[in-house]
């Protein structure tokens, strides 16, 4: 494993908290919530064309014959483009991941001589309106031989009909590792328990679609790009790298963005065609994805089928785990997480969870498929392998005949720092404490009591758990630490204004978590002033603070660190003039509550106001050679892995007549260090376990043998509504980090990498007196009615005891 | 998700609006579009022109007369679902008006779109059927009623001609023993089966039993076996249980990704049970 140096930029201040931990309302909210955001459609750029995507209508074909003209010829039209026309640009995508045994593809901008999926772009049209382009979509001639649908992961690893040409062996990812002595854990087990859990597949489905405004001035050679991209550097960086636009002349610009969970951390093909289509027009170009494009060619999620078993010795104790995941990649590796992310995601970071378990081997493979691109969604990985561990626990619980609190209580870690079979160093936690906190919290003893009246009035109610470590503040160091090689690093500015209040610039862009107000909380305690005297621009531009992205739960950590360090700077040099002013010695300057102090002298202190006013209007003030810069730029990576963690409990209740699963309560832990804002990390935690009870439950991408896809509005993709959301009750854990800036952990996917697991073992558990246990996302009303019928689910791996 | 091109006219009187709608045999009628708009964005109907019925006069209020309510084509569902006359007379209207999507949605949808719709997931079809409405249409032909009966006639198909527009609906109230059920998995969805039953309670006994299915069948259909059953029998919890096994026996429902056949079978028996456990409390 390769070892990082402890680099300048990985050292954080230690400050005096005093709005962190508090709840600071959003500064953002009075703006969002009243209708003054500005995203991407609510802007018009001058001169402006629409554009509109004729999309493949079937899953696996050969193009014979693609005629353009009907197009062309079309009013309004100003251009259109098939693969052909656009492959002189670019050949496509390049999609991999920096793993051994990944594959890479190419995915090209427009489909060439093969479609791989429904959905796939195969020709695209400029028009003056968008009533014209899809006018015109409808008048493409074409013709083509279909070709096998490859539509099952199994199917598709065992061989047979190929998915996609590049990928022979409709392999994209295969690969695995062991660590300690599993063999002798399982030949030597007292039991094994073992099963094999799915996770469907899902789409992120923000609440505001993918757009892209493109606008090219051949005489600078200047390209501006808006997108509600979560990834705008990146982006930035493959308009230069695939289709040559000159870096320095290029703006990514996002503006309000209106969630993206992942699924706009990706760069797609509609984001380089428009730059393309907007130079060869002459004029700016407009895309707004439409809801059924987003569920149909935006990133699909989540998709695999995790086979877990786990050695229990005679005292019950895990001695050894064995992982296979294998993901439904769909046809291509989408850049730049690819369809490797989400098996390897499981297979590598999620085995032992807050288990002491010394021994793990794992596979993981990837399957290419005739379906969309699966990509990053929140919990990405993490949320199949956490399903299928903690489902497995409550397996063995049920195997051992203990409570599932007992259970995991039994094999928790309790000592720190532990190191997993892997080498992967956690070096704090409260796991223990979370196992206790919810057993408290659901007061166990009085749920069974319930739990058994109701059984007596045909009434099912039922509790699960799940526990969750998340890798967080996604870094270098995490990055190599599991063996990849990805580089990371964000930078921030803080520029301390006259009348000592504090304008900060973040690299990373905001999808509505609040990074504006957090960020103003960390920046005000650093700087010792008040959190409504600062003003936080998160990125909207390429042409501020640089960002590795706002992805992988790292925003609080990383951009937070940045802003702590770029403050830091700016507090030196407030630091060394109100030393100066006060006659004392830097060193003993202490900013706090809007004071420059001198360190037990009551009464010498100035206000930071002050010392900013002199630093700008009051030369006598300056110490001597003293460099007034009060504006820092600064960078930020965390220097090693670092993991919050927390645990769900979920109650349900299941109709025995219609097979609906009710949610009564939601219990919540979450331990991710030093909280910055609750009521952020409380949203966080709303939002994203009703996203899990969603892909437990209610979602799913459904797909028929042919490779077409069925679920193309939300009339058949039911995403979880207020009406399904139940009360929440959440309890904080504080461990801090070790390293980060004020010992922050991040979270951002805490709660859907942790709540299907705890709604599938509810369920499980109020199935009990039916002897049916599920393991197949979604829980539809058919198979939960199926199960309490006692008959095995239709269609999935249901088993009897 | 644009439509495709169409026309669109919105007449000041009724006769205008069949002058329009006679036109041209693609031309269709817009109700408030909570239907229709989502088709034409999803360029899965094409109409040559849209005749809008917002300005025209007289297809508006809910006015009680007496043995009925006649209800005009143009009053939304959130007119139903505020109606003072509504609540205390056709009580089993407001009982269901809450089951159709959301408010926003049915602050535009109107009670005669969703009729002529016929929807085999609707809830009005379902309960029009079930009360025996009769539906008020006007034509080049001129005017004329149809019963429900005859009105409803496949998924998505009424009787009513194309040229015709439905104006009122008259909703009997003397059937002062009802139930709604519907099995939707979250508010506001399509419901996997709906289940509507009436009836005439007299001496213990219901007179003239109308039970309906919607949306699990494909079509909105009367349970004729039901019926039968709560004619000769007492409303007791075993006959509640003999209805149940009865609907699942005599439907054929469809299968999709919502839910299979078998399921949907095993839902509306679970409802026609419900249904007729509250028509015994209504009795």
């Amino acid at each position: 494993m390769k070892k990082l140096d402890t680099h300048q930029h990985m050292k954080t201040p230690v400050v005096a908290a005093r709005s962190v931990g508090t709840r600071v309302l959003r500064s953002e909210d009075p703006r969002l919530l009243t209708g003054r955001g500005e995203f991407i459609a609510d802007i018009d750029v001058p001169r402006q064309l629409h554009v509109a995507f004729v999309r493949s209508p079937v899953a696996h074909a050969r193009i014979t014959n693609l005629d353009l003209s009907a197009i062309r010829d079309a009013e309004g039209v100003a251009l259109a483009w098939s693969g052909k026309d656009v492959a002189p640009f670019c050949e496509g995508l390049v999609g991999e991941m920096a793993v051994e045994g990944c594959f890479p593809t190419t995915m090209p901008l427009l489909a060439g001589d093969e479609v791989l999926y429904v959905g796939e772009p195969v020709a695209v049209v400029v028009a003056d309106s968008r009533y014209a382009a899809e006018d015109a979509c409808e008048l493409i001639d074409w013709d083509f031989e279909e070709l096998p649908a490859v539509t099952n992961a199994d199917a598709a690893a065992a061989g047979g009909p190929v998915a996609n040409p590049q990928l022979p062996d409709n392999i994209g990812l295969n690969g695995g590792a062991s660590f300690g002595n599993v063999s002798e854990a399982f030949d030597q087990a007292d039991q094994v328990v073992a099963g094999r859990f799915y996770t469907c597949r899902v789409s992120a489905a923000p609440m505001e679609t993918r757009g892209v405004i493109a606008d090219y001035e051949w005489s600078s050679k200047a390209l501006r790009l808006w997108s509600n991209t979560q990834m705008p550097h990146y982006l930035k960086y493959m308009l230069t790298a695939y289709l040559g636009f000159p870096e320095q002349n290029v703006e990514v610009i996002t503006p309000d963005t209106g969630g993206g969970f992942g699924m706009k951390a990706h760069v797609y093909p509609e984001e380089m065609l428009l730059p393309l289509l907007a130079r060869e027009v002459g004029r700016p170009v407009k895309w707004i994805e439409d809801r059924r494009e987003n569920l149909i060619a935006g990133a699909h999620a989540h998709e695999q089928y995790v086979d877990i078993a786990y050695a229990l010795d005679a005292d019950g104790k895990i001695t050894g785990v064995r992982t296979h995941a294998l993901g439904d990649g769909g046809a291509y590796h989408l850049p730049p997480w690819s369809m490797a992310v989400e098996p390897w995601c499981a297979a590598v970071m999620t085995p032992t969870g807050i288990y002491d378990v010394p021994a793990a081997e794992y596979t993981y493979k990837a399957a290419a498929t005739n379906k969309t691109p699966v990509g990053a969604y929140r919990g990405v990985g993490y949320m199949a392998g956490t399903f299928a561990r903690e489902c497995l626990a409550d397996d063995a619980a049920r195997a051992l005949g203990l409570s599932p609190f007992d259970f995991r209580r039994h094999n928790v870690v309790r000592e720190f720092p532990w190191t997993n079979p892997q080498g992967i160093v956690y070096q704090e936690g409260s796991w223990l404490q979370t196992i206790d906190a919810l057993e408290e919290m659901v007061d166990y003893p009085a749920f069974l009591r319930r739990q058994a009246e109701l059984r007596e009035q045909g009434r099912y109610i039922g509790l699960g758990l799940s526990c969750f470590v998340e890798s967080s503040g996604e870094s270098t160091a995490t990055s190599l630490e599991h063996g990849l090689g990805d580089v990371y690093h964000d930078t921030a500015t803080v520029r301390l204004n006259p009348n000592g209040t504090a304008n900060v610039t973040i690299g990373l862009s905001a999808q509505g978590q609040g990074l504006a107000t957090t960020m103003a909380q960390m920046a005000a305690d650093t700087l010792g002033i008040k959190v409504e005297d600062v003003s936080v621009q998160t990125a909207r531009s390429t042409s501020h603070a640089y960002g590795s992205g706002t992805i992988g739960s790292r925003g609080a950590v990383v951009a937070g660190g940045a802003v702590a360090r770029a403050a830091d700077v700016v507090r030196e040099k407030v630091r060394q003039v109100a030393a100066h002013m006060l006659e004392a010695s830097t060193d003993d300057i202490e900013l706090v509550d809007g004071l420059a102090s001198v360190k037990g002298v009551a009464d010498a202190s100035l206000s930071i106001a002050d010392v900013a006013t002199a630093i700008y209007f009051d030369l006598d003030s300056w110490p001597e050679d003293f460099e007034p810069t009060l504006e820092a730029t600064q960078a930020y990576d965390p220097s090693q892995a670092m993991f919050s963690n927390g645990g769900h409990a979920i109650l349900v209740e299941l109709d025995a007549e219609t097979g609906f699963v009710r949610f009564e309560k939601i219990f919540s832990v979450e331990d991710c260090g030093t909280v910055i804002n609750p009521n952020i990390v409380e949203g966080q935690i709303r939002g994203g376990v009703l996203q899990g009870i969603g892909a437990s439950v209610f979602e799913e991408l459904s797909y028929d043998e042919s490779g077409q896809i069925l679920t193309t509005t939300f009339l058949d993709y039911g995403l979880p509504t207020m009406d399904v959301a139940p009360p929440f009750e959440i309890h904080h854990l504080e461990t801090p980090s070790s390293h980060s800036a004020s010992g922050v952990k991040g979270m951002g996917e805490s709660g859907l990498i942790a709540a299907p697991a705890a709604v599938l073992n509810a369920v499980n558990d109020a199935l009990s007196p039916f002897g049916v246990v599920l393991r197949d996302l979604p829980l539809t009303p058919e198979k939960v009615l199926g199960a309490m019928s006692g008959a095995k689910a239709a269609t999935g791996s249901a088993e009897g005891p | 998700m644009k439509p495709p091109k169409f026309r669109y006219v919105a007449p000041r009187t009724l006769d205008d609006a069949i002058e329009h709608l006679a036109s041209d045999p693609d031309a269709k009628v817009l109700s408030g579009g909570q239907s229709l708009m989502p088709l034409l964005a999803m360029r899965l109907a094409a109409p040559s022109i849209l005749v809008d019925l917002q300005h025209v006069p007289g297809l508006d209020g809910i006015e009680d007369q007496g043995t009925s309510v006649l209800i005009g084509a143009r009053v939304t569902h959130r007119e139903i679902e505020r109606s003072s006359v509504i609540a205390e007379r056709l009580p089993i209207l407001s009982s269901a008006v809450v089951h159709i999507a959301h408010p926003q949605i049915r602050s535009r949808g109107t009670f005669g779109g969703s009729t002529a719709h016929a929807d085999p997931s609707g809830e009005w079809p379902t309960i029009l059927l079930a009360v025996g409405a009769t539906m008020h249409a006007v034509g080049p032909r001129g005017r004329r009623t149809i019963g429900a009966d005859d009105f409803f006639v496949g998924p998505f198909t009424s009787t009513l001609a194309e040229d015709e527009i439905l104006t009122h609906v008259s909703v009997p109230t003397t059937r002062t023993a009802w139930s709604f059920q519907e099995a939707a998995v979250k508010k506001g969805d399509y419901g996997l089966a709906l289940v509507a039953a009436t009836g005439t309670p007299r001496d213990g006994v219901l007179l003239d039993p109308r039970v309906t299915v919607g949306a699990a069948v494909g079509s909105v259909r009367r349970l004729a076996e039901v019926e039968r059953l709560l004619a000769e029998a007492p409303l007791t919890e075993a006959v509640a249980d003999e209805a149940a096994v009865t609907a699942a026996a005599s439907i054929d429902p469809i299968s999709d990704i919502h839910g299979n056949s078998e399921y949907r079978r095993k839902l509306v028996a679970s409802l026609v049970r419900r249904a007729v456990r509250e028509l015994t409390n209504g009795a």
